[in-house]
């Protein structure tokens, strides 16, 4: 089953990821077309900052099973068999909340949709009909930088294990895992750590 | 907009935002009356773009915008084929060359006033200080034997606004600067030729397809900001000078607490003195201070914002209301009336805050117009006229003022300013020598400029507070400009006493010159004063500025005026740190030349360091390594 790995260290926050899964959610599908739209597209995928301005592209993990298909009483979020892709049907969903609350990531929000005429749960789709055309999901081929990966989980992670063991091999703590992130960009952080530190945006 | 429900989280927060105990009231007023300020916005814009930041997007043509992948990976290059180290480079000219255009610009529109005021054509202008116009007009070969001052400003007026053209390619005050680091420029291929041809060349060589070679355009933006450190800044600085006078020492107060409860209060914001100056006339005028008394006010109590409440302190001693960050909370004391804005560094929103209160926001120049100001456009020929008016709104306003919302922190703080270069000497016995002295002798290690913004990353006024105090320990001197040095005013760091937190050499050296340990030297362009005084002290030990114990730092910096400063300061010679990264680190090699290649070529670098300590420990090493270069 192929799924997204979130590749932290490598999210700058450019947020491109947000606007490729509006677009792809857009009526027009097209960047001029989108933001005359009423009700405009919104992304599904959220970039949220952290501690020391790091940050993180959060989205809907299709999780198996499911914490928000257990829960929800009208059964309306279902699994597309194909591709493992959590889905919403919008004319079952009562907007509860029961799903948003059973998210372990908290990523599923409530938004006026024009086949039900009203606000349901407009959760991220997994690009299911990119994925039936043979493409990947919007917001990981918009990502320039590698943080978001599609493809067979367990390949994905053999990476991170691969660079684990050779930390291990080294004996070396997590800083040789900095080799994969070059140290300009390093210094950069290390810098913004501590801006973070003396301005509104210390961590508690 | 947050909403704090518990007063200990509203508490954590105000003490993040700012340092100042009366900043901190308003802040937290701002806050609970839901009043969006920058802290707000700063928060909104969270995730803001890594491409952006590192220097890696390039947005110049429609074939893009590109942007490189600062992992290493694909896309290395952007359509055109420009590779990370080039789009940095690109755009970092191009935020260099901006801020040398505001600063020059704003010096072309002095020289132009008193163009009209040698002709005549100027409304409540004079030519105040008459031995410095005939002390630059000698350095521009102009005969002033037996001529009137208005003739003598007449041809030097034109002189000067010649070099903003490329006739002459020749910009006279770079002869200010002694003859070593002259050379060094020369060496180098960066001795500036006019004032707008650098900056015209420099947004020619951000265009796709002029040049790739990063190196090459870095060495131009060098020649750019010396083109305004040496000429539009400091020709806006002495063109000052000659118009309104040339500072001297004054006491005056700072902080929002110089906000009068019983007065009209009016808040002069932006940076260029040539209207706000006829402001401080008008006020003076009998008719107004009657009318005001009409309207059931006790005076009209005019303060500075930002550079041009520094160019009225520093002439004048009106008081400082605050800096960057304190447009917002002044409008928000609920006690301004009017906000007179001129232009740089007014936020676009301005008049949005306004709109929370009374205050109406009164916009002056052609270029800088707001959205919901009223506009009362500033002309050398009208100007007192134009001030009068302003003035007179300013009271129609006063009794829609609304009590109940009004909050004016208490206790104003004492501050001494006016500290030009002439005066410094002046104070000295017309010599650098007891400095010099002082400094060979090690009571005195040497001195750092702190200069430049807020920036709402860092908590307002820390960065310069921290460092200031930190280095006048160690018994570094430090002279001061635009926010940085009004945020030395409201911490009382510009008052003699404040010498009792220096180290013991400097304590001794100001309590024998009755003078403060951080020396308030004016606005952002008055930092074309500490060259000068850079300059003037390295002429008398015949050594370059470079050769100098001197550094540079721009704690809480955020516009491209403070990159230009720092590239000029940097390109005379002066080690340079920087509070916030400039967005160049997505690349290796533009780094590498900004952190260390320079040094070879100017005997001066930038380093990037946010934590105070840190920041000092690294000025005093360069001071310790240039005293050791001069054999003391
Ligand atoms: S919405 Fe949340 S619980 Fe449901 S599949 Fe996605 S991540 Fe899992
Ligand atoms: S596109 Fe990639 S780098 Fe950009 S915000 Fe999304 S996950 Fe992060
Ligand atoms: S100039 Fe080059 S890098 Fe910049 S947007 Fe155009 S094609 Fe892309």
């Amino acid at each position: 089953m192929n799924s997204v790995l979130v590749r932290p260290e490598r999210c700058i926050g450019c947020r491109h990821c947000e606007v490729a899964c509006a677009l792809e959610h857009s009526q027009s599908k097209t960047l001029l077309g989108m933001i005359t739209e009423m009700p405009r597209s919104a992304p599904r995928i959220f970039v949220e900052t952290g501690i020391s301005f790091l940050t993180f592209p959060n989205r809907c993990q299709h999780c198996d099973p499911a914490p928000c298909m257990q829960v929800c009483p009208t059964k309306a979020i279902y699994r597309e068999e194909e591709t493992g892709a959590v889905l919403v049907n919008e004319e079952k969903c009562i907007a509860c909340g029961g799903c948003a609350m059973a998210c372990p990531f908290g990523i599923i929000q409530f938004r006026f949709q024009p086949v039900v005429d009203r606000e349901v749960n407009t959760k991220c789709d997994f690009c299911i009909e990119r994925q039936k055309a043979g493409n990947i999901p919007a917001c990981v081929e918009a990502c320039k930088t590698g943080a978001l990966e599609f493809g067979d989980m367990n390949t994905l992670v053999r990476q991170n294990r691969k660079d684990f063991s050779l930390r291990f091999l080294k004996s070396k703590g997590p800083e040789v895992e900095a080799v994969k992130v070059p140290e300009n960009i390093l210094a950069f952080r290390k810098i913004m750590e501590e801006v973070a530190n003396i301005g509104p945006f210390k961590g508690e | 907009m947050i909403m704090y429900m518990d007063p200990e989280s509203l508490k954590k927060e105000v003490e993040r935002r700012a340092l100042d105990k009366t900043d901190q009231e308003i802040v937290e007023k701002a806050l609970v009356e839901g009043v969006e300020t920058a802290w707000d916005r700063l928060e909104k814009q969270q995730p803001q773009c890594g491409f952006g930041q590192l220097g890696l997007c390039c947005n110049r043509c429609v074939m893009g915008p590109c942007r490189i992948d600062p992992f290493g990976g694909e896309p290395k290059r952007g359509v055109c084929g420009a590779t990370a180290d080039l789009i940095a480079a690109r755009n970092l000219l191009d935020d260099l060359m901006v801020g040398a255009a505001a600063h020059s610009d704003h010096g072309r529109e002095v020289l132009e006033v008193l163009m009209e005021t040698a002709e005549g054509k100027g409304q409540g202008y004079q030519i105040l200080d008459e031995e410095k116009l005939n002390l630059v007009a000698g350095e521009y070969d102009i005969d002033v034997k037996g001529k009137k001052k208005e003739a003598i400003a007449r041809e030097l007026a034109l002189a000067m606004l010649e070099e903003f053209g490329t006739l002459k390619n020749k910009i006279q005050l770079v002869e200010r600067a002694p003859e070593k680091t002259k050379e060094m420029w020369a060496k180098a291929g960066i001795v500036p030729r006019s004032v707008d041809r650098e900056i015209v060349e420099a947004a020619h060589r951000i265009h796709m397809g002029v040049g790739a070679d990063y190196i090459n355009i870095l060495l131009h933006a060098l020649r750019t900001s010396l083109s305004d450190g040496w000429g539009g800044s400091m020709m806006a600085t002495e063109a000052s000078d000659i118009l309104f006078g040339t500072p001297v020492p004054v006491e005056a107060l700072a902080n929002l607490g110089v906000l009068k409860k019983d007065e009209v209060n009016i808040v002069l914001h932006g940076h260029n003195p040539i209207l706000s100056e006829m402001i401080v006339q008008a006020s003076y005028d009998a008719d107004l201070k009657k009318s005001a008394k009409k309207k059931g006010a006790k005076g009209i109590n005019l303060v500075g914002m930002c550079c041009t409440g520094n160019e009225l302190l520093m002439r004048h001693g009106i008081p400082l209301a605050g800096n960057e960050l304190d447009q917002e909370l002044a409008i928000a004391t609920g006690a301004v009336e009017t906000m007179v804005i001129d232009y740089q560094c007014i936020f676009p929103s301005i008049t949005e805050t306004a709109k929370c209160y009374h205050t109406k926001v009164i916009s002056t120049s052609e270029k800088s117009k707001v959205p919901g100001a009223t506009h009362i456009e500033f002309k050398p020929e009208t100007a007192l006229d134009s001030a009068k008016e302003i003035i007179r709104q300013a009271i129609e306003n006063y009794p829609n003022r609304d009590a109940n919302r009004v909050k004016i922190p208490a206790g104003p703080v004492k501050m001494v300013a006016g500290f030009s270069e002439e005066t410094i000497r002046k104070a000295l016995g017309g010599t650098y020598k007891p400095l010099i002295d002082a400094i060979v002798a090690g009571s005195i290690r040497g001195a750092v400029g702190i200069v430049g913004c807020n920036n709402p990353k860092i908590k307002q006024d820390y960065g310069h507070i921290m460092l200031g105090k930190e280095l006048i320990k160690r018994d570094i001197l430090v002279v001061e400009t635009g926010c940085a040095a009004i945020a030395s005013g409201k911490a009382g760091l510009l008052l003699p006493e404040a010498a009792e937190m220096a180290g013991e050499g400097l304590k001794a050296v100001c309590k024998a010159l009755g003078v403060p340990p951080v020396l308030h030297m004016g606005s952002c362009v008055d930092c074309s004063r500490i060259l000068m005084l850079a300059a003037n002290i390295a002429k008398e030990l015949n050594v370059g500025i470079e050769d100098l114990p001197l550094g540079g730092a721009a704690p809480e910096w955020y516009s491209q005026k403070a990159v230009s400063i720092g590239a000029y300061f940097v390109a005379s010679g002066v080690y340079t740190v920087l509070g916030l990264p400039p967005k160049v680190f997505g690349s290796v090699n533009v780094l590498d030349l900004l952190a260390n290649k320079l040094d070879g070529v100017v005997n001066a670098a930038f380093a990037v360091e946010p934590d105070p300590v840190k920041a000092a420990d690294l000025l005093e090493a360069v001071i310790e390594k240039k005293r050791k270069g001069l054999g003391i």
